[in-house]
Parts: C-alpha cells; sequence; structure tokens
C-alpha cells in the first residue's frame, strides 16, 4: 500500500509542481493579520519570515512571527489557548503536542481544507508524514512544514579507513565506536571520540534511548507502537528488550566525550561537524550542517544511515527478547529488525479553532504555500533553516542539494537514509497521549539522568520508569489513555 | 488599619490628608502586595491542592487534598524532593544527639528566663524541630547509598553560598577600607557582576567551564584534567553552579558591608591604635560590632534571595548530571513546564514553609538581637 | 621570627609607621587581593567581549585569547544583532529601557512612603482583622475558583464583609502586631518563588486584558520588587536626624510637606541606591517576563536566553546582547557612584 502512495504520489508530483498558485487571489486578506508563533532562531522563523513578504503580495495578509525561547514554546502556546487568551492564531509546533492541543478542541480540523487544496500536492508529502504526524484519530490538523526522524551519522573517510562498513546494528553501531575512539579525527593532533550522543538532563536523551530501544521493541509495523502494550497499556519498558537498549546507551557512553552527559544536540551537532566525533545520532539536520563551508570540517566526509536495529526482538507476551524469523520481524533487512524513530515528529503548521474565522483562512493558506514544493523544496536544502526533507519530490530531485553545495554522491547517501527510513513499515511514531511531556521529558528523562550518574542500577532505572508511567496511566484514566494510544496509531 | 496618631480637628482638606497620613503612605504598599502577592500566594495555594488538566474550551482544576505533598513527602517523588537515604553511623547519630540536646537546653534557658509567651514557646517549637529535621535529612541523604533531593541541594546551595559570599564579601570590604588609593574604582568594578543578569551569567560561566573550549582549556590540560568532566560528578556540578552564584551576589554583600565599615566610629578605631591594639582586636571589638546590625540585614536578604537559586543549575547542567544540581525552583519549574502545576505549588509552597522558617528564625534571633544590641 | 634580622624585616615590612598610612608589606598583599579579585570580576567580562568577535568556527576551535594576535576579530555578530535583527534587537531593548525604569520608579516612591511611615509612625494592627481579612479573602478566592462565581461580585461582597467587620468587631479586638511584624511581613514577600505566584497573575492580567503590555510587567516588578526597596530605605530613613523634622512641625508644616522637602531631599543618595538595586532586579528579571509577554512588550533577557535553540547555543549572538545589556547600567553606576557611596554610608549609620 505504502508503495502503491509512492508511486501515486511521484505522479502527483508532475501535476503540482506546476500549480503554485496560491488558492487566495491578490488582496482576499487585506487588512488581515495572522499572529503565527514560534521559537527563536533562524530555524523555523527563518523561512516563516522571509517568505512572509511574498505571501502578503500574493493575498494581503500579513504574517507576524512571533517568537519564543525554544524550551518554552509549549508551555506558552498552552497558557495562551488553555486561558483563552487566544493572541496566537497559529503557531508552528511538534506534532507530537497535537493530542494535548486536539483533545481540548484548540486545534482547528484541517481534514477538508487540505482535500481541497491541490496546490499543497498532499499526496508528494511521504506517507507517514501524510498518514500519521499530520493526523490524529483519522482527522489533519497540521500541515507538515519538515520532516524530522533520527539517523545515524558517521564518518565515511574514518570508516573506509579502518575497512568498517555502515552500522547495521546497534552491536556495529558500539563496536565501530569503540574501534575508532581515541583517533585524531580532526587533523589536531588530539585524541577525539567515538560516539557523540545527547545525554543531557531535560534537553533530548529520551528521543536518542527511543531510537535505540526502538528496533529491539516494535517489529510489527508502525502500528503496534513502541511505548506500550496496546491491550493493557502495560509499558514497554521493563523487560529484555529495554534493558538491551539501555545497555547499549551505557556501552556508547565509554567511547564518549568525557561530559556527554551534559551535551545536548547543539553540542552534539557541533561536535560532529568540527570532525570530532566518529559517529552521532541525531536528526536531519546534520545532512545541511555538515556541507555548510563556513563552519563543517566534515564536508563531504559524512555518511548517513537508517537507524541500526537488532537481530532479537521483544515478546510481549514473555517479556523475553527473541531472534528475528519471518513471524517475529516481518520487516527485518537482512535479517535485521529496524525501526527508524520518528522522533519530535517535524515541525508543523496549526491554527487556533477560536481564531476569527478570515484569520484562519489566511493562516491555513500560508502555512499551504509554505508547505507546497515550490517553496519548500528549496527551503529544505538551506543549512540555516531547521526544515528537513518530507516531500517526495524532494528526494526524486537532486539538482537543489547539489546547487546547494552537496556532492552528488552525498546527496545520494543521505536522500537514501531519508528515503529507507521513511518507506520503512515499521517506523516508530512518536508518543502522542495526553501528558507525554511527562512520560518523556519527567520520567523517562530523569531516570535516565540518574541511571547515567550512577544514582541508580540498571534495574532500579527500569523499574522506575515503569512505576512512573504506570501512575501517570493511572492519574488519567488508563482506558482513556489507551484509546489516545490507539488513536495515535491509526488502530 | 488603625494607627494612633495625635488628632488635630480640622475641615481643610490638606489638614484631613496630614490626619489620615499613617494610612495614606503604608496604603499603596500594602495593596499592591495584597494584589499582587498575597492574592496569587493563596491562588497557588489552591492550585497545590488540586490536579490540572486541559479541558474542552479551556482547563479544570480538580481537588486532591495533599496528594501533591504527599507525593513529594512519602510517594514517588521522594527520591526527587527529600532524597533517597542513606544508613547513620553511630557518630552521626551522635552529632544529631548533641544538637537536640543542644536545642533543648536553649530551650530551658528560654523559659528559665521567664518572659514566655504561647507564640514565644510555639516559634520556638517549629524553628528548632524544622533545624533537626533538616539536620537529620542532611546527614541521612548524603551518607551512600542515599542522595541528595531538591531540597537538600536547595540548602547546600544557600547556606554554602551564603557563607562564603559573606567571607568573601566582608575580606573585600575591610581591604578595600583601608588606606589605599582607588576605592572608588573598586567599589564600581567590584559591583559589576550584580548587573548582568542571571540568564547570561550562567551561560558566560558554561563557556568558562568548558574544559575543552574554554579559556582555561591548556591549565586543565596541564594538569592531566583534560578527561575530567566537572558536569560528570554531583559535587564538582554543584561547586561551579556554586562559583557562579557567589561571582554574582559577592558584589552585593561586599558593596554594603564597606559602606558599613566606613561608618564605624573613628575615633575609637584611633585610639584602640594608639593603645596599641593589633588589627584582629581592632576588628573584634570595634569594627564587628559596629557592622553587626547590617551584616544581619544584608544577610537575611540575600538569605531570601538564595533560597530562589534557578537560573544557574537550569541552564549549567538542567539540574544533572541526575538530580544532583536540581534547585527546589528548578524543581517546580519543570513539574511546572510539563503541566504538573499542582506538583510545581507543592514544590513552591514547601519552598515557601521553608524559606519561611529559616528567615523567621534567622530574623529572630539574629537580626533582631543584633539591632537592639546596637540601640 | 627568631632570629633579630627576619624580625626587623618583619617589622619594615607589616607595621606602619604611623596610623594613617599602611606597612609596605599590608600594601602589597592589599593591593594583590584587591587586583586578583578585580581579575576574576573582569576576566567573565573580557571573555564575553572577545567571544562577541569571534566567528563560530573560532569559538568552536578551542580558546584564543588576543584578538589580532590569536585570531582575526570578526563584526559578524554585532552586525546580526544590530542589522539583521535590526526591530527585533531594538524592540525588546526599548521594552526593557521603559519597563525596568518605570517599575522602579514607583517601587522606590511607594516603596520611600511606606518605609518613612514604618520609621515615623507607630502601627497597631489588629491581629483579629488580619486573620479576618485572610479568611474573606480565602473565600472569595474559592467561591470564585470552585464554585464559579464572576470575580467582580465575589470581590464586593468580599470587602463589604471586611468593612462590616472593620466597624463592628474591630474597636473590641486587642491583641496587635507593631511595625516590625510590619516590615517582616513585608520582606517576606520576597520568598515566594516567582515560579508558583506567575500563573494566578498571568491569569489576572489576563482578565484585565493587560497582557503583553508594559502595563502588566510594569505592576508586576513593581510589586516584586517594592518589599525590597522598603527595607533598604527604611534603614535609610532610620538613619535621618528627626530633631529636623521636629521644627519643621512645629512651625506649622504638614507631614506630606515634611515628607517632600525635608526628608526626601536628605533620603537623595539612599534614594538613588536603592533606585540602582530595584533597576538591576527589574532590568534582569526572566521568568516573569516570559509569561506575562508575547510579542510587543518581550525584555532582553528573553532574547539572551533565545538564543540557545537546537542548534546549540549562539555564543556570539548572546554575548553581544549581554554586553549591549549591562553597558547602560554600568554607565549609571559610574554616574551614581558618589551618591551609592554616601547612600550607603548614611544607610548603613543606623542599620
Amino acid at each position: 500500500m505504502i508503495r502503491k502512495a509512492l508511486v501515486a504520489g511521484g505522479l502527483a508530483l508532475g501535476i503540482s509542481s506546476l500549480a503554485v498558485v496560491a488558492p487566495a487571489a491578490a488582496g482576499d486578506y487585506d487588512g488581515v493579520t495572522v499572529n503565527v508563533m514560534t521559537f527563536t532562531g533562524p530555524q523555523i522563523a527563518e523561512p516563516l519570515q522571509r517568505r512572509a513578504p511574498d505571501f502578503e503580495k500574493l493575498t494581503g495578509a500579513k504574517v507576524n512571527v512571533i517568537t519564543v525561547p525554544f524550551s518554552d514554546l509549549y508551555t506558552k502556546l498552552l497558557t495562551d489557548w488553555a486561558t483563552g487568551t487566544n493572541s496566537v492564531d497559529a503557531a508552528v509546533l511538534a506534532p507530537q503536542w497535537m493530542v494535548d492541543y486536539v483533545g481540548p478542541g484548540y486545534l482547528e480540523d484541517l481534514t477538508d481544507k487540505v482535500a481541497a487544496d491541490s496546490a499543497l500536492a498532499v499526496d508528494d508529502i511521504a506517507p507517514f508524514f501524510r498518514e500519521f504526524s499530520q493526523q490524529y484519530n483519522g482527522r489533519t490538523y497540521l500541515i507538515t512544514l519538515d520532516g524530522d526522524f533520527q539517523m545515524v551519522y558517521y564518518r565515511r573517510d574514518l570508516f573506509e579507513e579502518a575497512g568498517l562498513s555502515a552500522p547495521a546494528t546497534w552491536d556495529d553501531y558500539v563496536a565501530a565506536a569503540k574501534a575508532l575512539h581515541g583517533k585524531d579525527m580532526d587533523g589536531d593532533g588530539q585524541a577525539d571520540y567515538g560516539s557523540c550522543i545527547a545525554k543531557k538532563r531535560n534537553a533530548q536523551s529520551y528521543w536518542m534511548i527511543t531510537s535505540i530501544a526502538a528496533s529491539f521493541l516494535q517489529s510489527q509495523g508502525t502500528s503496534q507502537g513502541a511505548f506500550f502494550d496496546t491491550g493493557d497499556m502495560k509499558p514497554l519498558v521493563n523487560n529484555e528488550g529495554f534493558s538491551a537498549a539501555l545497555d547499549v546507551y551505557l556501552e556508547t557512553t565509554k567511547y564518549a566525550p568525557p561530559d556527554e552527559i551534559n551535551l545536548d544536540v547543539g553540542d552534539t551537532r557541533s561536535l560532529f561537524t568540527t570532525g570530532r566525533c566518529a559517529l552521532t545520532l541525531d536528526w536531519g539536520d546534520i545532512g545541511t550542517l555538515a556541507i555548510d563551508p563556513e563552519n563543517s570540517k566534515v564536508v563531504d566526509k559524512v555518511g548517513a544511515v537508517m537507524l541500526p536495529g537488532s537481530k532479537k526482538v521483544l515478546d510481549r507476551e514473555s517479556g523475553k527478547l527473541v531472534a528475528c524469523d519471518a513471524g517475529t520481524c516481518p520487516h527485518a533487512i537482512d535479517g535485521v529488525n529496524r525501526a527508524p524513530f520518528a522522533a519530535f515528529g517535524g515541525w508543523s503548521g496549526g491554527i487556533n479553532k477560536a481564531a476569527d474565522p478570515k484569520v484562519k483562512a489566511a493562516a491555513y493558506d500560508f502555512f499551504s504555500f509554505m508547505s507546497q514544493p515550490a517553496q519548500s523544496n528549496v527551503d529544505v536544502t538551506i543549512g540555516i533553516t531547521g526544515f528537513n526533507p518530507y516531500r517526495l519530490s524532494q528526494f526524486e530531485n537532486k539538482e537543489n542539494w547539489i546547487k546547494a553545495g552537496m556532492s552528488e554522491a552525498a546527496a545520494a547517501d543521505y536522500l537514501g537514509a531519508i528515503q529507507a527510513s521513511l518507506n520503512s513499515p515499521n517506523m516508530v511514531l512518536d508518543l502522542r497521549i495526553p501528558k507525554n511531556q511527562a512520560y518523556q521529558q519527567v520520567v523517562l528523562d530523569t531516570a535516565l539522568a540518574r541511571l547515567l550518574a550512577g544514582e541508580i542500577d540498571k534495574q532500579k532505572a527500569m523499574a522506575a520508569i515503569e512505576e512512573g508511567w504506570v501512575e501517570l496511566n493511572e492519574d488519567n484514566g488508563v482506558e482513556d489513555q489507551l484509546k489516545f494510544y490507539k488513536a495515535t496509531l491509526g488502530q | 488599619m488603625t494607627a494612633t496618631l495625635q488628632e488635630v480637628p480640622s475641615s481643610r482638606l490638606s489638614e484631613w490628608l496630614d490626619r489620615q497620613i499613617a494610612q495614606l503612605l503604608i496604603l499603596p504598599t500594602v495593596l499592591i502586595l495584597l494584589g499582587l502577592s498575597i492574592f496569587p500566594m493563596l491562588i497557588s495555594a489552591y492550585l497545590a491542592l488540586s490536579k490540572f488538566s486541559l479541558a474542552p474550551g479551556g482547563y479544570e482544576l480538580r481537588y486532591v487534598g495533599f496528594r501533591n505533598f504527599r507525593k513529594l513527602l512519602f510517594g514517588s517523588q521522594q527520591y526527587h524532593f527529600l532524597g533517597t537515604f542513606g544508613a547513620l553511623s553511630w557518630f552521626e547519630w551522635l552529632l544529631l544527639l548533641a544538637a537536640a540536646a543542644a536545642v533543648v537546653f536553649g530551650f530551658l534557658r528560654y523559659l528559665r528566663r521567664g518572659r514566655v509567651g504561647v507564640v514565644g514557646i510555639l516559634g520556638r517549637l517549629i524553628a528548632a524541630s524544622v533545624a533537626l529535621g533538616l539536620l537529620l535529612l542532611l546527614l541521612i541523604t548524603l551518607n551512600a547509598p542515599g542522595f541528595p533531593g531538591s531540597l537538600v541541594v536547595t540548602l547546600f546551595y544557600v547556606l554554602a553560598g551564603v557563607a562564603v559570599q559573606f567571607a568573601l564579601g566582608l575580606g573585600l570590604a575591610l581591604l578595600c577600607a583601608q588606606q589605599i588609593r582607588g576605592r572608588n574604582f573598586f567599589r564600581v568594578v567590584f559591583f559589576v557582576p550584580l548587573m548582568v543578569t542571571p540568564v547570561g551569567i550562567a551561560y558566560a560561566f558554561r563557556m568558562l567551564a568548558d574544559m575543552g573550549k574554554g579559556p582555561f582549556a591548556p591549565i586543565w590540560q596541564l594538569f592531566g584534567l583534560a578527561e575530567f568532566a566537572w558536569s560528570a560528578d554531583p559535587w564538582s556540578a554543584r561547586l561551579v553552579v556554586l562559583i557562579g552564584d557567589t561571582w554574582q551576589w559577592t558584589p552585593f554583600l561586599f558593596l554594603i558591608l564597606l559602606a558599613a565599615i566606613e561608618n564605624q566610629p573613628r575615633e575609637q578605631v584611633e585610639a584602640a591604635r594608639i593603645d596599641g591594639a593589633n588589627a584582629w582586636q581592632v576588628f573584634r571589638d570595634i569594627t564587628w560590632p559596629a557592622i553587626a546590625p547590617v551584616a544581619a540585614t544584608v544577610v537575611l536578604i540575600r538569605l531570601i534571595e538564595a533560597f530562589k537559586i534557578i537560573d544557574l543549575p537550569n541552564i549549567l547542567t538542567n539540574g544533572g548530571p541526575g538530580i544532583a544540581t536540581e534547585s527546589m525552583t528548578l524543581h517546580a519549574f519543570i513539574a511546572w513546564r510539563t503541566q504538573d502545576l499542582g506538583g510545581s505549588a507543592a514544590v513552591g509552597y514547601m519552598l515557601l514553609f521553608v524559606a519561611v522558617i529559616s528567615c523567621v528564625s534567622f530574623f529572630n534571633f539574629v537580626v533582631r538581637p543584633a539591632r537592639r544590641h546596637e540601640a | 621570627m627568631t632570629a633579630p634580622v627576619e624580625s626587623s624585616l618583619w617589622r619594615r615590612l607589616f607595621e606602619p609607621k604611623d596610623l594613617q598610612s599602611l606597612a609596605p608589606g599590608t600594601k602589597v598583599l592589599t593591593y594583590a587581593a584587591l587586583l586578583g579579585w578585580t581579575f576574576v570580576v573582569l576576566f567573565p567580562l573580557y571573555w564575553l567581549l572577545i567571544t562577541s568577535f569571534k566567528l563560530p568556527v573560532q569559538v568552536n576551535d578551542g580558546p584564543d585569547y588576543l584578538p589580532f594576535v590569536d585570531f582575526a576579530p570578526s563584526g559578524h555578530a554585532w552586525r546580526y544583532v544590530f542589522v539583521e535583527l535590526g526591530n527585533d534587537t531594538l524592540r525588546p531593548y526599548l521594552n526593557s529601557v521603559v519597563i525596568a525604569f518605570a517599575s522602579t520608579l514607583l517601587a522606590v516612591l511607594f516603596g520611600a512612603f511606606a518605609a518613612y511611615a514604618l520609621v515615623r509612625i507607630q502601627y497597631r494592627v489588629k491581629l483579629g482583622l488580619i486573620l479576618g481579612f485572610l479568611l474573606i479573602l480565602a473565600a472569595v478566592v474559592v467561591a470564585t475558583a470552585a464554585f464559579g462565581l464572576p470575580w467582580q461580585l465575589s470581590l464586593a461582597v468580599g470587602v463589604a464583609l471586611f468593612l462590616l467587620l472593620v466597624v463592628t468587631l474591630g474597636p473590641r479586638l486587642r491583641r496587635a502586631v507593631g511595625n516590625e511584624d510590619i516590615q517582616f511581613w513585608i520582606i517576606s514577600n520576597r520568598i515566594l518563588p516567582p515560579v508558583v505566584a506567575v500563573l494566578p497573575i498571568y491569569i489576572m492580567f489576563q482578565q484585565m486584558r493587560l497582557l503583553d503590555t508594559h502595563a502588566a510587567l510594569i505592576l508586576t516588578y513593581m510589586a516584586v520588587n517594592l518589599p525590597i526597596a522598603v527595607w533598604i530605605l527604611r534603614d535609610f530613613f532610620a538613619g535621618i536626624p528627626i530633631d529636623l523634622e521636629e521644627s519643621a512641625q512645629i512651625d506649622g508644616a504638614s507631614k506630606l510637606r515634611i515628607l517632600f522637602t525635608i526628608v526626601l531631599p536628605l533620603a537623595k543618595p539612599g534614594l538613588a541606591a536603592t533606585f540602582l538595586l530595584v533597576l538591576i532586579l527589574a532590568w534582569n528579571e526572566y521568568l516573569l517576563a516570559l509569561f506575562l509577554s508575547t510579542a510587543d512588550a518581550q525584555t532582553m533577557p528573553l532574547l539572551v536566553a533565545a538564543q540557545n535553540a537546537t542548534r546549540g547555543p549562539q555564543w556570539w549572538y548572546m554575548s553581544v546582547l549581554i554586553i549591549i545589556m549591562i553597558a547602560p547600567v554600568v554607565a549609571m553606576t559610574v554616574l551614581l557612584q558618589r551618591y551609592i557611596a554616601r547612600g550607603l554610608l548614611i544607610g548603613a549609620v543606623k542599620g
């Protein structure tokens, strides 16, 4: 089915790339101002601000981009909408937050608009984003502007030199990190590091562990889910699969910078692009950052690969790891179960239901305009934006990438890894049940931090996560949470 | 509000104003504090006793009693707030007993002195039990396999921070008060750290403490510490937070103590010098008594601010490694960011409780006697 | 120190010739310590300054200490902040100026009133009235929050009840609290962590439709800094001799007149010092600003914090912003230096 969708997407692309005319005509929105909120910094705000004047010329609507610090965006939006202040008409936000906003009815249902919007070329958007990321319970609430999922990046030059091939399993990853750790990788005569993973507390560590755990926990396709048992909402965190993932997580620390425990993804990115790490785990950003000649020392030395996998997967009945076979790992590649993790899910535009209808219409047209291939296919190749590819046409057409400074081989490699991840029927969806922040950012994140700091051991960490998640389930109603969880998985 | 003021009968407005002056002068302050401090505080009390959730078209608060507090003190957040408990050695039991004995002795002395009131007894009982409880908590969580929670970490920042800053501030002030040139230069320069926004200080110290790219990297390498990460060890991480805090707040103590020292009775100092008293004797007998009241007040103000430390641990380590550098305000802030408004308010109220008891005790047992002594 | 030679050396170094001057040894040690601390204070600032002239690559490569020698300075960060961000820097800057100055002025003014009153007037507030007030206030809050009464109505009922209480029970109550208790109550308002108070304040301003305006931030900052102002100013007023006021009173001057024409001018240095301290606190505040402002009223600390996004902290931009934030306050300190020295002097006399 996904194969078919791909073909359909490819076909649709031919037509849609011509249809760049916005549905609203010039002057339709004269005097309308749309307040769009996102976080400070060029990543998302820059393309919005850059294209807002064009949009104003096309339609007459003035787009006012409001920015707040990244870490406070979620609360800020929530306070604005939950208290009925409604000073924000639309926002570019993480799809993970969607359920918190859809449940109480803060977000506008965009299903019909998207269906009627030919310029958006929705079929060109990769199926994962179209069918899972943008949707909740079968309805579309968001418009994807950015494709986010995690991959492993490695130094192709060092790997070739050492006769290593791109890691296919987490064991390979650890072995490669071990083999390369301590070598001089940036030519300054000092020892560099095998692996850099963002493990700082209250930052991104809980996505990193999920990326590692995913292939141990989910093998039956996206709708199986990797966080809870869809039968009884039992957390999948205290079992042999998660334990194996924690082993990898702890093992990589040995081949990492000494202060890895205090590195967030911004730090690991700059370490990797300045040539100080052999391997890293990250979103799509490294692809474009690595080709920036001003700040990168690894231009054309970077390989990207879909998240490594595991030859053993969790049997949910027994809580034990079992070997992969046709039944346990139907989607295995060369006997390895791969489960790329759509961490965060990619920045997407959503509209406040309580806004004025005319403003809502203008906001929709603006997001549609931003997402249309004519605009987004250029934006995703620019390093300063945080936009990563999410449209099929962005993979087919390498021209923009080469224009942006990637070599043909690098473009093929980077886009190939993205495409392989996106095409995987076993992609893991991020946790999107109500209070997911409490599950991940508080319970999981704190337990990981304490484990790394040696405050508790592995068994205690797993027990703490399980206990915390069960408590949250009960606080919010086990049945309700299960219903939400299944809705996000399309079950 | 009633005030005793001699009343002069008159009909004119200005005299009416004059008559009501007692009320009029203090009214704005009282109203402002009631509206923007007491009122939010009461709302927060309600928040601490309820569970916040999003609901269609807005939000919903459900009353849950003391559940948020129970969670912190006895439940799943105990490790986070109080800490993980270790075992006590016989020596520490002895220490605790000695402390208890000292408290009982002080209390008896207070009773024997007469002039005993209900408020006095109650206040002393509360202060004593809180002090002993905190001491027990301190000992029990700092002992392996125990691990301190945000309450103990906050106490560490407050006690160690205020002590170090006071010592440094006083030392610098004494040096500066001597017959030296450029006193005004030092006064202005030493004042500067107070002007930097705490967020900015935290980032500046993150840059400085970077052992690979920071300015001191060559020194670390010289000592073979390049592979050491301060952020991975609980005590070194707390130390870095403390250094940042000290950098910012020493000037505050310095400046006010310097002013106080400059005001000590000069004739007495000179007379003592002529009599052959050495520097230490002058300090002990003249300077210290003269500046004690100011010192007590300024320490109280600093104490109040110190309990609220958040920006430094938040930006330097995000509270890590583990929960080693997490202060109570940061604890509340993190809970708050993830919509646990009830839990956040509960932490805030615990902080309020501890801080009020500490500050009231300090005020009653240190500031008041110091001022009375002077009068 | 047994050998006579050593002893005389020791004496030469550390014993002053006369009472007015320092011995050379003491002098050297004193200057060494003071200059040492000067280095501790200035080095982080120096590092910020040179970081603002570095390229990202230079920052990431490791320490470079001297511009032109170790690295070629670049104005890219300054250009970004002033040209590319342009209005996005200017607007928060102006907001910060307006909000900090206005809130500080108000806090110092009201603080001066209250502090003066606390020094010169003996208050006796009936304990029963305070308790009654708190009970009524709690009832108002519960009625509004839990039972959904409109806040205007419950507030009106509350005020009426309280007035009734004052008139009927007020005169009969005995136990009262004095000035020291009031003072302590005022400062204790500073103990509450802002995290706990920020949501109620947010909702309050939302109801008044004041969110994201200067007014909301000015009022809030005034309120959080008022206790500090009262406390410091109280000490200053206590140091002003009462004789002047008494003679003015005998001449028939009203209290207000005395306050404005005699006391406040005399306390000018104290007012300046307090003003500066409160200004600094308001200028640097982050958390409350984060919630009470959205776009129009954003202040500088938000802009600084925002330089840390998903690409890691942008040290170079951050440095520029911190420097331009410190600059005006440093300038003011240098200008007010004279007053601060004298001001704290007077205040400290009677601590």
